[in-house]
């Protein structure tokens, strides 16, 4: 098997080829891709090489996301995991201006986790922005994550980049008073990413909107926008919250604006995709990678290496990203292996899915048998 | 003609037994599809189905039931398989690259129990193994039989 891995490889050939996404169009269909089968929805632009105007001072950040931290004594695994990479970024902390930790620290919203994540935390000493994730939020509506590390939305601006941080999270449409949830158990639902309770909740709100909206109003159409979110910003598979449920209402104001870039966490997978002018970016976890969506991933997407789920340590990592002098994203995935995307069909992660259908749980609907 | 006579009465009487038995004996007997099944008998066969299915769900999404213990990270199957996604059952039995060897469904689900999530293999024909069975099947209803696909 190994020499196998080592064969595909050499194929493929520049190692660097294979760990580094450079986000032009050109560069994406230019080798040996695996794609799975494209949703219909999306509405693909031809070509991402906008002629902006707007020149950039080069730098680069980190990004960590999806570490789902446990109390220490139920899980040490993720801990380890969620160490190395933070041991990564601040040996490379030279090179990045920042980090973004992109929500779910915790996995169930409980302080001792999220106390556990912000000790972990201060191993890394370069400047850190966050933003929450569903899994952060639900125990106490993030009054612990608020108070760790502060509210969301914010923006700067650095070196010719407006850069945004938003809440994607902690604006679902209330699932629990009306069912009388315990604080417990509203977590429960929502900690489950195929639960049937927690319904639509990834979203921007339209307050949140409105913030977005005034935020760019005085940036130049031309200049770059990074945002950075949870939850993607389009709808790639809305059973999982893989999506915001007001992406059409967000693609409306961010439209004037030709180069928007969205990082963002939640979905555990390499993932790529442009819609309207903007382009969509989907990071590893350091805990586990969840499977691509059973409809198959955005056209442009390079879907994963299929992990080896007796390791680890396998099909995780953290983002190391870089804005190029020509305004254009890089995206490196610090994944702890050595091949990152699959090339044929069988090896994709995405390609084995032809011959299956999937129904969501009913457990957690309140089946009765009758 | 007595003979032909008790010859019936002896079909009336089997035949009365057979009926009989099959409804005492609906699940156990071979002989239970010799009646019809009203709406009533179809509902009791699929509850007893359904509600292995839910068991299977809360196991499969992180429950605990007396005499197993399926994880020690705190891994639920759900967390790499929501909706039972890449578990891919209609691809059983086949060649299994993580055992290095042919392998049904049930092999697959204890060798997950005992590698990723850490926990205690359960009993390959026990209450716990069926009942994921039945819930991943449940919920992979409709996909193409492909067996052996890698
Ligand atoms: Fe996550
Ligand atoms: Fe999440």
């Amino acid at each position: 098997m190994t020499d196998n891995k080592h064969d595909r490889d050499q194929v493929v050939g520049n190692v660097d080829i294979t760990r580094r996404t450079f986000l032009h169009k050109s560069l994406l269909t230019g080798g040996a891709v695996a794609t799975g089968s494209a949703v219909g929805v999306f509405q693909t632009l031809s070509s991402m090489e906008i002629a902006s105007a707007a020149m950039s001072e080069p730098f680069s950040f980190a990004w960590v996301s999806d570490t789902h931290l446990y109390p220490r004594e139920l899980n040490q695994r993720f801990i380890d995991k969620t160490v190395r990479a933070f041991s990564e970024v601040q040996a490379m902390g030279d090179k990045f201006d920042f980090m973004v930790f992109g929500g779910d620290l915790a996995q169930l919203g409980h302080p001792v986790e999220i106390e556990l994540g912000a000790e972990l935390l201060q191993e890394v000493t370069i400047p850190k922005h966050f933003i929450p994730g569903e899994h952060d939020w639900y125990l106490d509506l993030g009054e612990s994550w608020n108070k760790h590390f502060g509210e969301t939305p914010w923006t700067f601006d650095h070196k010719g980049v407006r850069i945004i941080g938003v809440d994607s999270v902690g604006r679902a449409p209330d699932y629990w008073s009306a069912r009388g949830m315990s604080n417990e158990e509203r977590m429960a639902h929502m900690s489950g990413l195929d639960g049937s309770q927690a319904g639509p909740w990834s979203g921007l709100g339209s307050e949140q909107r409105q913030w977005l909206s005034s935020t760019l109003s005085d940036w130049p159409k031309d200049a770059p926008v990074i945002i950075f979110s949870h939850t993607p910003f389009y709808e790639y598979f809305p059973p999982w919250n893989f999506w915001i449920r007001d992406w059409r209402e967000v693609q409306e104001i961010l439209a004037p604006w030709q180069n928007v870039t969205n990082i963002h966490g939640h979905v555990h997978q390499p993932l790529y995709n442009e819609i309207g002018g903007m382009r969509s970016i989907g990071m590893l976890a350091t805990s586990w990678p969840w499977p691509y969506a059973p409809e198959g991933v955005p056209e442009l997407t390079r879907p994963m290496l299929r992990v080896d789920p007796g390791d680890h340590f396998d099909g995780v990592g953290w983002g190391n990203l870089a804005m190029n002098a020509e305004a254009h994203m890089e995206v490196e995935y610090m994944m702890w292996r050595e091949q990152v995307f699959g090339v044929g069909r069988a090896d994709s992660g995405t390609g084995d899915n032809v011959n299956q259908k999937l129904s969501p749980r009913i457990s957690d609907r309140g089946w009765t048998g009758d | 003609m007595q003979s032909f006579k008790s010859k019936g009465l002896i079909a009336f009487i089997s035949a009365l037994l057979c009926v009989s038995l099959a409804f005492v004996f609906m699940v156990n007997r071979a002989s239970a599809h010799k009646v019809s099944h009203d709406a009533e008998t179809l509902k009791a066969f699929n509850d007893a189905f359904m509600e292995q299915v839910i068991l299977g769900d809360e196991l499969f999404h992180g429950a605990t039931m007396e005499g197993i213990n399926m994880s020690n990270t705190g891994m639920a199957c759900a967390m790499c398989h929501p909706f039972s996604s890449d578990v891919h059952p209609h691809e059983y039995p086949k060649f299994q690259e993580q055992m290095s060897e042919f392998a049904t469904l049930r092999d697959m689900i204890n060798w997950c129990i005992e590698k990723p999530n850490e926990g205690e293999i359960i009993d390959p024909d026990g209450e716990a193994m069926k009942a994921l069975e039945a819930y991943i099947y449940w919920s992979n209803r409709g996909s193409v039989l492909d067996p052996g696909r890698h």
